[in-house]
This record gives structure tokens, C-alpha cells and sequence, in this order.
């Protein structure tokens, strides 16, 4: 029933009508090449080397901001930019696309400290990994001599595992286990592959090393992204992790700025980016794929391709229809298990940089991009674990890694000159530091996140304080925490706050990852290819998954490719998989 | 390292990348120029932002509306291409409208007459409507050239007037005030009121001589969408922007600070950036042009090294009035809706779409002129009793539920209360940062008089002070969202101020450099996209740029003497 409108509304409205009628408005139909739901990183990149490619490529984002987990945003409000997702990149010696794209004329610049990560015990005692394999091993010394030997022969195997296999794999759409098995066992770096593979981690680490510190920071390293370190079939993470661990790069200006860049190439070349714009179904008509609808605008996009980025039950169940789906789709669907753990982040904005020394013995953890703080021993790491993947965090063994943003970035937290050239008693504002001390969470947290949020962010600066004793509330000006349930919320594809989008168990990688009818981005539907974390090569901002379906859906539809595989890829294939 | 950049060269460098920078290396861009942007901060968009400052909240710390509505840029930069869509939800001005205005008495309801004598006078209704015509006269519209006397006929709005509603024209609206012309055509004085103190946030004002017509073409801009939103906020309407200029190839870099533009004999020549720049080669030079979209303060009393300007130019830089437009913007989420006090008889409805923004309280000028005193004269915090502190809940997060998606959280994001600007402040630059808690408590208190359950639902409040403004966003000289002021010593031909002729025309004493900026330029701010329409007059006036066929000129555009002229009549497609 039409509501009764007044005089007055019924005035404004007839003057209004011609008026918005007006103003230009993007149609409610329009029509592409291929349509990709999400702008994170993955959506992004298959967009910007499609596009380049000549593709009509249209990037449907949900947020106000594309880029997913590759946000820097004034959380810490007003005035302090964090990097509250994504704060470095760890594939970067092998991403196609920083080679592909000439980036720096974005004025993309990348950092690489060569003291990358530190491991601060009770005590003050310290042990730093670098990307420089001497001054490591002169760290592992302090307390094994024997250590540091088995370190310095290891890396040469454990590099070629990473640069041969791991690295240009990441890139290469996986092979089924019977053949990869087969094919690694060409050489000696696949053999050696496969045997640590079958190996759980801490096994791992136990039988080649003594000394607890290098234990502990070399389990902290391969499962801090959620590997359970007894389980077994996924020892190669331990090579992987570790060696990418140290090697991290961070960029100037926020991970953000990365997704612009990527973003410049997509409308440079003619793409489209929509955003604050949610896909609401996925359209099918005669069985194939036909668009896309944004419910919320009654707004349709068409195209024969669509690419998806979100998480499985959001694809398949939400804006496809189960109707649509085979019995072993459907089981994969309800089969497919989130992360071990998450993330709870607390953000400080402090008026000093943290500084280690006294009491710690190592003058290089001021300017390590990481420093790993509150666990005594790796016995007390491995029970953290073992709380977290109960669903609980106990105070006494709680513990994660710290970063100062803001000592690699002056831009983040940038203070204001005075203006006292003009007005004398004009002083300028301080650039203070804005600091991340990250800890594995669960999802739901025994207590629940309402108590625990508060209780941990005091725990945590406690410990902080005590290896960092200049970080005391004195100094602090700003705090804010992020809970399981924050990620969930920015971003709702990160299901349980599922950083990964999929747990890494043998069942859930390579060829099974989302499972294998959809793990090279092709799926079993018309149209419809995957380019999301949940599928392979998985999660942590690795630039892959957008490229392997780039790479699918150009041959597909005959489009020629304007870009090539590494040399390194190149090399992986042409050994592996010849 | 960065590798690939040697000493760069483009036609235009153009430093600051908020809406007018960006706005005019779209322009330019689609022209066929080489352009590059420059932005200090990690994110392009100046005022033009959005902060999703929990997950799933999205604040607005300056602007919320969208007043580009008459626009030439819409459609000659086709923004809807790349990705630009308004809120329109048919009916909803008039629903808005007929609630009424906030006072102290409850709501006072909004007669035929107020809304028609407003239609009238602001061209919306008219044989045929001109309100494209006049608001397009007023704002995107380059001020006349230095040698024409600026008078009662060709003064570009009252020539549409003249033509359009001779009734409405006389000589005395170059002298009235908004107040002395609503006086004749409305009815009200909440609605008055109301009307007025929405020019007055939008940098114009209701008592200030002189400027009736500006001051109502500040209130007009808002009702011309219907009070409305861009999707995903003035943010995502700033992305269409850049998009544009991108897609036409200009290059845009954020964390590129400039340090220094480049002068040799008097000419500018290129810019030096910030040691910290994210760029290895640190000086990248203009064959054409530079272009600055920074702060007018800044611009000529940092940027520019003094060993190119006197102490005449200086002091006229500094004398700039930064008055109206500095506020107090706070952001409350509240765990249920906000609830009407029982005086005022209005319950939010179901759909919490429609809880309105609006002033309060709108009783009478009165209000409006001991507000202005405080903040204008005395220059200090707020002496008001809470009952009569006049503010605008801008509301619009009510009303666009993809800003605030979390399950039993209620936006009113954000609300403005105006303070001085900081250098001005009795009490100090930083007072209002410094005792951040009392003032945001006030905050709670002022607008508790209206929502009885601020303080008891309330989850969180943050805000920004004046001084936090300008120290998170440089170009906010003053904390000043709107630029400066728009009295008539500092409007259009005026504008940035009186010093010399040809600062008005975006031009400045130094060959190859002009102006941009909110503060600098005609018609000041509100993210209008009309700096860079009318600078691009300027800029064909010097031979630098020739735009296709989809350029067209300002109708009462005058060309000046001695210059090409960027005269050219629209073409229809």
C-alpha cells in the first residue's frame, strides 16, 4: 500500500524528478570478459595480467577499499596508519608479477632488513636469524657450536629446495600426488624434498638440531601460519617457512600500496574496479556461467567468465546454489576444515622506539623487522599452540611476534613539521612509533574475546616491557586490539578468522587444495574458475593464486599471453614436469 | 631499489593528491597530457576519506555528502565509467524535509512557503528549472579576468537571474545577506535557521554582507542530490576520479612528499621531494606546469623558498582569514538506535534509514549568532550552555548500511561542532587535542539534548580534533574542511585573497605555477570537481593544454585579454 504523501513531499518530489534524472549513473547492466569477485591481492593480479591481455575485466569489491588483507588504515585514529593485515610479503624472489609489472613507477619500493628476526628468552637472552647466512650462524653459536655447523651445510640443501622446487612451484599449477612424487624423485633436491616432507615439523627440527633456542625459533618460523608441528606429511613447510621467514620484505608506504599498484595496471588498461559492492549470486543460464548480481543495487554485470576469490561456502553455496554442485564438490564444501588459529593484534602507538638493550644482549634486535617475545623455551611455544588449537590462551605461556612498522616506514606515522617559519608559537605534532604485537588466537576463546581482548592486551605489554623496559604506559599514547573475530568482520571470506582461508593438512594442499577438480582454478562449472587463498598453491599474500588463473583463463579463451614464466619456473618445469 | 627512475619529466607536476589534484590531472590526462601527482600521505583523497576504523565501520573524519551534483566533470570525465554511483533513494528529500527542523521546543514543521520560496530562489523549480544554470554560475565558473570590472551585469550568477527569474533579481542581492533573502522568499525561522547554518558549515555564511547568493548556492550543493551519499562515501567517489586520470595514463604516487618546487628566473620549473620519498631520484621537473594543489600557506611560505617572495606577499598569505570551517568532528556507535528525546515526538523507524541529520537547535538566529561569536569572536572553547550549543548531526550512516555492518551497532558518524582553528585557538593550537576527553564528553552532552541514550548505549566515540585534522592531513590548513572562508573579501574574483590580480585565475606572480588547493583557489572546497573545470580555462588561456571534444566552457566564462581563449559551447551527445 502506497504511503500518503503530503503537499510538501509530494512538491519535492516532481521538482526532483527531472534533476537527479540529470545525473550520469553507471548503467544497471553492463557487460565484460570476465568478472572477478573479490579485489584482494589474488583478484587483483588475475584482473591486472588479464586486462593487460586486452580482457574486458570487471573487479567486484565489497569493501570501500580493494586490496583484502593488503590494507594500512588510521585504525589507530587520528593519525596513525597500520598495516592491520598483511604487514610483509614473503615470496617476493619469486613473484611473477614484481617482474612482469614495472611497478616502480608506482614509486614501489620494498625493504629487506638483513636482521630479520629475533627470539628474545626470559632472560634477555637472544637468538637473530638474518638473510645473511654468517651473521645467523654467529647468533646460533652463542649456544651451539654443533648447531651452527649442521645450519651452515643445511641451507645449501634446504636453498635448493626453496629456489629449485618450492619457490617456482608456488607459481606452477600443482601436479597430482602420484606424479609429483615421481618427479621429485628425479633429483636430489626432490628426494630430499620428499623425505622431510613425510616428517611433522618439530621432528624435524629436533633430529637436526640441539640447542632449545634454535629450536624454538626455528618452529616459531615454519608454524607460525598455522601448522600443527606433530603433524606429519607437511615437513616441507619447515624448509619453506623458515628460509621465507627470514627473507621478508615489507612496502614503504603500507602493504596497501602494493593493491594500488596492481590496481593502476587493471584501469590503465582498461579494466573496471567497483566498489563498496557486494556480489549477491553468481548468475548461470544453460548450465553455463552468465554474470554476476549485486543484490543490494539491483545491479547486473554479465560475462561468460567469472573468477572467484572468496572462500569455498561463499562461492559455491552463497552465490552459485548448491543445485549447481556434484556430490564431491558439495562434500568438499561441507568437509573443508578453517585455520588452526588466528590472530589477536595489538596495535601501540608509543612515543619512543622499543628498545631491547639492556637487557637483551643483542644490539641488532632494535633493528630487527621482528622480534619474538614471552616464551621462556620451545617446550612453553609448543604448549601455546596446544591452548590455542584447544580454543584457549593461558597467560604464563602466552607469547607472539613484534614489528615496529614504523621504524621501517617514516610514512605511517608521520608528525608535522612546526609551522614556527610563520607563526612563532605554531610547534609541530611528534611522529611517535606504531608498533604490532601479534599472538595465535582461536576463534572462540575460552572467557570470550570481550574479557579476553582487555586481559591480554595488559599481559602483553607486560611482557613487552620487560625485555623492552622503555615500553611502559608512560610511553604509550595509543593502544588497540583486533580480535579472531575483527578479521572475520573487515573480512568475511576469512571465515573463523581464517588468515588462510583453509587449514594446510595433507588433505587440504597442493593437488586436494580446494580439492581436485578446482585446484588448478578451473572448476567443474561452465565458466567458473577459482582464484581465492582456499585454493592452491593457499593463503599468506603470495601473488599465485591470481596468476595461476590468470594463466588458465587466458588459455581458455585463446587470449595470448603477453607474459612469460620466470626462469626459475621455467627450470621447475622443464626438470619436474617434462 | 627502485631502479627504473632517472630523472623524470612530465608536462604537469602536480603537488598534493586530494580531489582537486587528482580532479585536475584527470582533466589533463584526458587531454593527452604527461601528468604526474604527488601525495605526501599513504592514501590519495585529502578530504575526500573514509576510515574503517573498526571492522565493518566505516567513519567519515571530513566529508560525508556529495555536493558535486552540478558538476560539468560528471559528465565530461564520465566518472560513472569507473565506478562512481550516488545513493539515490527516490522520495527521501521529501521525507526529510517533512519532519521538520530540531528546536529546543521539539520539531518545528517546514511550511509550503519555506520549501517553495527556497525552489524559487535556488532555480529548482522555474519556467523552465535553472538551478543547473545557477549553480554552475556560481561555482564552475573561473572569476573574471584581472582587467574587467567585475559589476551588477556580468556578475555570472545575476546574469542567470536576470535571465531566468527576473522576479528574483535585483542590484541588492550583491549586498543582501542569506538571512535578509530568505526573509523575503521563506517563511520559518527554524527553517531559516537551518538553512543557514548549513551554509555556514559549508564555508559560506548566513550573516556574513555580501554574499547571499554564495551562501545559498552552499546550501543548495547539499539539497541538489537530495542530501546524498556516494556508494562506498566521498571515498569511493574520489577512486572515479583517480580511476579516470589512470586509465588516461596519468602516474599518481602516495609517500612522495614534496620538499621544494623548483624556481629558476622566476619561472617554476619542477619539484623536489622529501629525502624519505618513496622514488630513488628525488627531482622531477615540468615542461609545462606545476600545480599546486597544497595549502596556499603552504605553497608560498614553505614550498617555495623565501629567496622568491617579499614580505608583502607574505604578510598577504598569512592574513588569510582560516574562520568557518574548522570543527569537531566526533563518530559514536551505539549499541542500539538512537532514540528521539519524547519532546521531539519522532521515533527512528524500523528501516533506521531515515534518521535524519539536521542542526539543532534551530530556534533562532539568535543561537546562530552567539555560536558564531564564540568561535568566530572569541576565538575559544565553546561558553554556550549545552542547551543552545548549535550542532549537525550529519546522520548520513543510518541511512547506508553498507558503513556500519556489524549486528546491533547504530553509526552517527560524523558530528561537527564548530571550534576556531587551531592557530587562532584562546586556549592554543593543541587545546582541543589536549583535553580531547572534556571536549568529547561536550560532545555527548550537546548532542544527548536531542538522543537521549548517547551516553547509555554508547560502544565508542572517537574523534578528530581541529588540530588532529590538520596534523593527520596537511592540506586541512586551519583543521578547515572547507579551504577558507567564503566572506566577500575572499570570493571568486577575491579569492584567495586581494592581493594581486592574477592569484583569482589560479595563476601566480611565478611563470609555469598555479593554484589548486581549497584555500587557494575559486570556489574554495566541498570536493566539487569545479577547481580543476575552471582551471582548465586557465590553463587553454595559456596554451598548455587542448582538450577534445568533450570540453565545453563556463557559459559566462570571459576570455582574458591577450590570452587564447577556451571559449567553446557544449556539445550534446
Amino acid at each position: 500500500m502506497a504511503e500518503r504523501k503530503t503537499t510538501l513531499e509530494r512538491l519535492i518530489d516532481t521538482v526532483y524528478e527531472p534533476i537527479l534524472a540529470q545525473i550520469p549513473s553507471l548503467p544497471e547492466r553492463t557487460d565484460w570478459d570476465v568478472v572477478i569477485i573479490g579485489g584482494g591481492v589474488n583478484g587483483l593480479t588475475a584482473a591486472a595480467y588479464l586486462a593487460k591481455a586486452g580482457v574486458k575485466v570487471c573487479v567486484v569489491e565489497r569493501r570501500n577499499e580493494i586490496g583484502g588483507g593488503f590494507t594500512t588504515d588510521e585504525i589507530l585514529f587520528p593519525g596513525y596508519y597500520s598495516n592491520e593485515h598483511v604487514l610483509y610479503l614473503l615470496m617476493n624472489d619469486y613473484m611473477p608479477a614484481l617482474k612482469d609489472f614495472g611497478f616502480d613507477r608506482h614509486g614501489l619500493v620494498f625493504v629487506k632488513p638483513k636482521a630479520q628476526t629475533g627470539m628474545i628468552f626470559g632472560d634477555g637472552k637472544s637468538i637473530l636469524l638474518t638473510h645473511t647466512l654468517e651473521d645467523s650462524r654467529d647468533s646460533i653459536s652463542k649456544y651451539s657450536f654443533k648447531d651452527a655447523r649442521t645450519y651452515g651445510k643445511l641451507m645449501w640443501k634446504w636453498e635448493a629446495m626453496v629456489d629449485e622446487i618450492l619457490g617456482p612451484a608456488t607459481y606452477v599449477p600443482p601436479t597430482p600426488a602420484m606424479e609429483l612424487v615421481t618427479a621429485l624423485g628425479k633429483t636430489e633436491a626432490g628426494r630430499d624434498m620428499l623425505d622431510i616432507t613425510e616428517k611433522p615439523p618439530l621432528d624435524v627440527i629436533n633430529e637436526l638440531f640441539e640447542s632449545d633456542q634454535l629450536r624454538a625459533i626455528m618452529l616459531y618460523l615454519s608454524c607460525m601460519w598455522g601448522l600443527d608441528p606433530r603433524e606429519g606429511g607437511i615437513g616441507f613447510f619447515v624448509p619453506l617457512l623458515m628460509l621465507r621467514g627470514i627473507n621478508k620484505h615489507y612496502c614503504v608506504g603500507g602493504s596497501h600500496k602494493f593493491a594500488g599498484a596492481l590496481a593502476r595496471e587493471i584501469v590503465e588498461n582498461g579494466g573496471q574496479i567497483v566498489d563498496m559492492a557486494m556480489v549477491t549470486k553468481i548468475i548461470m543460464e544453460d548450465g553455463h556461467v552468465a554474470g554476476v548480481e549485486i543484490g543490494e543495487e539491483g545491479r547486473v554485470l554479465r560475462s561468460k567468465v567469472v573468477i572467484s576469490s572468496l572462500d569455498p561456502h561463499s562461492t559455491f553455496v552463497e552465490l552459485l546454489g548448491k543445485q549447481y554442485l556434484s556430490n564431491s564438490l558439495k562434500r568438499a564444501v561441507e568437509g573443508w576444515k578453517y585455520d588452526k588459529w588466528s590472530f589477536y593484534t595489538l596495535h601501540v602507538v608509543s612515543k619512543e622506539l622499543p628498545q631491547y638493550v639492556p637487557p637483551c644482549d643483542d644490539r641488532w634486535l632494535n633493528d630487527a623487522f621482528m622480534n619474538i617475545v614471552g616464551f621462556n623455551t620451545s617446550d612453553e611455544l609448543l604448549a601455546h599452540w596446544e591452548n590455542v588449537m584447544a580454543g584457549k590462551i593461558d597467560d604464563k605461556v602466552v607469547g607472539g611476534h613484534i614489528c615496529c612498522e614504523s621504524y621501517l616506514d617514516p610514512h605511517l606515522a608521520r608528525g608535522t613539521p612546526s609551522k614556527s617559519y610563520y607563526l612563532p608559537f605554531y610547534e609541530g605534532f611528534p611522529a611517535n612509533y606504531i608498533s604490532q604485537f601479534q599472538i595465535h588466537a582461536p576463534y572462540e576463546i575460552e572467557g570470550g574475546w570481550e574479557k579476553r581482548g582487555k586481559e591480554l592486551e595488559e599481559v602483553l605489554l607486560e611482557k613487552w616491557a620487560r625485555v623492552a623496559p622503555n615500553m611502559k604506559r608512560e610511553n604509550i599514547v595509543m593502544t588497540k586490539f583486533e580480535t579472531p573475530l575483527d578479521i572475520e568482520t573487515r573480512f568475511p571470506n576469512m571465515r573463523r578468522g581464517a588468515f588462510k582461508v583453509g587449514d594446510y593438512t595433507p588433505t587440504q594442499l597442493g593437488y586436494f587444495r580446494f580439492n581436485n577438480e578446482t585446484s588448478s582454478s578451473k572448476t567443474p562449472i561452465d565458466g567458473l574458475y577459482l582464484c581465492g587463498a582456499c585454493n592452491y598453491p593457499g593463503g599468506m599474500a603470495l601473488g599465485a593464486n591470481g596468476y595461476i588463473a590468470a594463466n588458465k583463463v587466458a588459455e581458455d579463451m585463446g587470449v595470448k599471453k603477453w607474459w612469460k614464466p620466470t626462469p626459475g619456473m621455467e627450470r621447475y618445469i622443464k626438470t619436474y614436469l617434462k | 631499489m627502485n631502479k627504473a627512475l632517472k630523472e623524470e619529466t612530465y608536462d604537469f607536476v602536480i603537488v598534493g593528491g586530494g580531489p582537486n589534484g587528482v580532479g585536475t590531472a584527470a582533466y589533463l590526462a584526458k587531454s593527452g597530457e604527461n601528468v604526474i601527482v604527488l601525495e605526501e600521505r599513504p592514501e590519495c583523497g585529502g578530504g575526500a576519506e573514509n576510515t574503517e576504523v573498526v571492522p565493518g565501520v566505516l567513519i567519515d573524519p571530513h566529508t560525508t555528502y556529495f555536493y558535486a551534483g552540478g558538476a560539468p566533470g560528471l559528465e565530461q570525465l564520465e566518472l560513472w565509467k569507473y565506478g562512481f554511483r550516488l545513493n539515490i533513494r527516490p522520495g527521501y528529500l521529501g521525507k526529510l524535509l517533512s519532519i521538520g527542523m530540531h528546536t529546543t521546543e521539539g520539531m518545528s514543521p517546514v511550511s509550503l512557503r519555506d520549501v517553495e520560496g527556497l525552489f524559487k530562489i535556488t532555480g529548482m523549480t522555474g519556467t523552465p528549472p535553472f538551478v543547473f544554470e545557477l549553480v554552475r554560475s556560481i561555482y564552475y565558473t573561473p572569476p573574471h579576468p584581472p582587467e574587467v570590472e567585475v559589476t551588477v551585469e556580468n556578475t555570472p550568477f545575476m546574469q542567470v537571474y536576470k535571465k531566468h527569474a527576473p522576479d528574483v533579481w535585483t542590484p541588492e542581492l550583491l549586498k543582501m545577506t542569506l538571512f535578509d533573502l530568505m526573509d523575503e522568499y521563506c517563511d520559518t525561522e527554524p527553517f531559516k535557521v537551518e538553512v543557514g547554518s548549513v551554509a555556514w558549515y559549508d564555508g559560506a555564511a548566513p550573516h556574513h554582507e555580501g554574499v547571499a547568493v554564495p551562501s545559498l548556492g552552499a546550501a543548495l550543493l547539499l539539497f541538489l542530490t537530495q542530501v546524498n551519499t556516494p556508494i562506498g562515501g566521498m571515498h569511493d567517489y574520489f577512486h572515479a576520479i583517480f580511476r579516470c586520470a589512470i586509465a588516461h595514463h596519468a602516474t599518481i604516487r602516495t609517500t612522495c612528499p614534496v620538499e621544494e618546487i623548483i624556481i629558476r628566473n622566476g619561472r617554476a620549473v619542477g619539484v623536489r621531494l622529501r629525502d624519505n620519498a618513496t622514488c630513488s631520484e628525488k627531482t622531477i621537473w615540468a615542461n609545462k606546469a606545476v600545480i599546486s594543489n597544497v595549502d596556499i600557506q603552504q605553497t608560498f611560505l614553505k614550498l617555495i623558498g623565501p629567496q622568491h617572495t617579499d614580505q608583502a606577499l607574505r604578510q598577504g598569505i598569512k592574513d588569510i582569514s582560516l574562520k568557518g570551517g574548522s570543527l569537531y568532528v566526533s563518530h559514536f556507535l551505539l549499541n542500539e538506535p538512537p532514540r528521539y528525546r519524547p519532546k521531539f515526538k519522532l521515533k527512528v523507524p524500523e528501516d533506521i534509514d531515515r534518521v535524519m541529520g539536521g542542526f539543532y537547535p534551530c530556534d533562532s538566529r539568535e543561537i546562530f549568532y552567539e555560536h558564531v561569536a564564540d568561535v568566530d569572536g572569541r576565538k575559544g572553547f565553546p561558553t554556550m550552555p549545552p542547551e543552545r550549543a548549535l550542532w549537525v548531526n550529519v546522520g548520513a550512516k543510518n541511512r547506508v548500511p553498507q558503513t556500519c555492518r556489524p549486528p546491533n551497532r547504530w553509526l552517527i558518524s560524523p558530528c561537527y561542532y564548530s571550534f576556531p582553528a587551531p592557530e587562532y585557538q584562546l586556549e592554543g593550537p593543541d587545546a582541543s587535542a589536549r583535553e580531547k576527553a572534556k571536549w568529547d564528553a561536550w560532545m555527548r552532552q550537546i548532542y544527548g539534548q536531542v538522543f537521549e541514550n548517547i551516553e547509555s548505549a554508547l560502544v565508542a566515540q572517537w574523534s578528530n580534533t581541529p588540530w588532529e585534522s590538520e596534523h593527520r592531513n596537511a592540506g586541512l590548513v586551519g583543521g578547515n574542511w572547507m579551504g577558507t572562508g567564503l566572506p566577500r573579501e575572499q570570493w571568486a574574483e577575491k579569492r584567495p585573497i586581494d592581493l594581486l590580480p592574477e592569484l583569482s585565475r589560479y595563476r601566480t606572480p611565478i611563470d609555469g605555477l598555479y593554484l589548486a588547493h581549497q584555500t587557494s583557489a575559486h570556489p574554495g572546497g566541498l570536493a566539487l570537481l569545479a577547481i580543476p573545470y575552471n582551471l582548465m580555462h586557465i590553463l587553454i588561456e595559456d596554451g598548455l593544454v587542448e582538450p577534445g571534444d568533450w570540453w565545453y566552457s563556463a557559459p559566462q566564462y570571459i576570455p582574458q585579454r591577450g590570452k587564447v581563449s577556451a571559449a567553446k559551447e557544449r556539445v550534446k551527445v
